[in-house]
């Protein structure tokens, strides 16, 4: 009876290693979470539209539209362009976990349009070491994400905008500059 | 000798059976933790950023949603009225007030499960600040009702339990630790279909 006990109170302990495992395991094995879903179907530097599919996860919101970029910085810091005049848009680094780490709005831009360079801290240092480097009007967005994907995100007020703004999210265009 | 195995296998039941189901329970049935309530409205600031905490953030990963980040906007759901009853899509609903600043606010209504109802050519089942007729004093009523209403109108269709989303776009409160000193639209009950 007490070895019974005994294998009890042994069993409940070891339930909650296996929760704890479980749990901070699910992260890294999950499929359904928005990085895996958008590496299926996409590239690095390939930008893709995120609409309401089954297979992508898209914005929720109805007044949102989305384009979805991968990268690795190993590869180098990455760009992101895209031009047009759309009347809100915000732009977040998401990790390989599917988790927002960083985000931007149009209110730190020097327009409407989107010019940033993400990269890390250690490249961040490099750039800034190098006096011939052409530091222009882009946004310098330091991350310790290294390899993960960039979201823009667009308000269409009414169908009128979706021109628009679906010209503006097309244009997205992300690379890999070459590190120096 | 089959005692000790009946041992072993029970001590594995109870170690593996008990850890998932443990798992499964917290993620799908439990609330989720970090919770920001006002009125009928609840948040969930800091969920999908690597700031949640680790069953938020399995629970996020395994629904696969885009979360906003601080600066580009929060998300607040309600579902219940202000007096706490179940939102349901035959009733005829009014949320009025004012909104805390941002730069433009959306609203929708979705699913029990979250998911944005059908929209039909003609009426969309959302609205935003853009779109909202507002009064002298800058406030606003929205009726979200099964019926064509004057005014600003948000048209559901079906039967059912609903949620209010509002998306605040580019807020301050979106970087806040609570959202109880905030005033939000409240959301009053106008009747029901029979």
């Amino acid at each position: 009876m007490l070895r019974l006990f005994h294998t009890c109170v042994l069993g409940l302990i070891g339930a909650g290693i296996v929760h704890l495992a479980i749990l901070f395991m699910l992260p890294g094995y999950s499929v359904r979470d928005a990085w895996t879903q958008v590496s299926t179907v996409a590239d690095y530097y390939e930008p893709v539209r995120l609409e309401g599919s089954n297979t992508l996860p898209a914005p929720e919101d109805p007044f949102l539209d989305a384009v979805a970029c991968r990268f690795n910085l190993e590869d180098g810091m990455l760009s992101v362009r895209s031009q047009g005049d759309v009347p809100f848009w915000t732009m977040a680094i998401y990790d390989e976990r599917g988790l927002n780490t960083f985000s931007i709005s149009d209110r730190v831009s020097n327009g409407s349009f989107l010019d940033a360079v993400v990269l890390t801290p250690i490249q961040m240092q490099r750039l800034k070491a190098d006096e011939t480097a052409e530091t222009d009007q882009a946004l310098f967005l330091e991350t310790n994400v290294i390899e993960g994907f960039v979201l823009v995100r667009a308000f269409v007020p009414d169908e009128t905008w979706q021109p628009r703004v679906s010209a503006f999210l097309d244009s997205v265009q992300c690379e890999a500059l070459e590190s120096r | 000798m089959i005692y000790r195995a009946f041992l072993v296998v029970l001590f594995l039941v109870i170690a593996i059976g008990g850890g998932a189901w443990s798992v499964w329970l917290v993620l799908d049935k439990a609330p989720l933790f970090g919770r920001l309530t006002s009125g009928p409205w609840e948040a969930f600031p800091v969920a999908g950023t690597p700031e949640a905490d680790p069953y938020s953030r399995a629970r996020h990963v395994r629904t696969g949603g885009l979360a906003l980040g601080p600066s580009e906007g929060i998300v607040l759901t309600a579902r219940t009225d202000s007096s706490g009853e179940n939102l349901r899509r035959h009733c005829t609903y009014r949320i009025e007030g004012t909104m805390p600043s941002a730069r433009l606010w959306t609203l929708y209504v979705t699913d029990a499960d979250g998911n944005a109802l059908p929209r039909s050519r003609q009426k969309r089942s959302a609205t935003h600040s853009g779109m909202i007729v507002f009064d002298a004093n800058n406030r606003f009523s929205i009726s979200v009702s099964p019926h064509p209403v004057p005014g600003n109108w948000i048209a559901v269709e079906g039967n059912g339990r609903m949620q209010v989303v509002l998306t605040l776009f580019d807020t301050p409160i979106a970087a806040a630790s609570q959202l109880s000193d905030l005033i939000l639209p409240t959301i009053t009950e106008a009747g029901c279909d029979a």
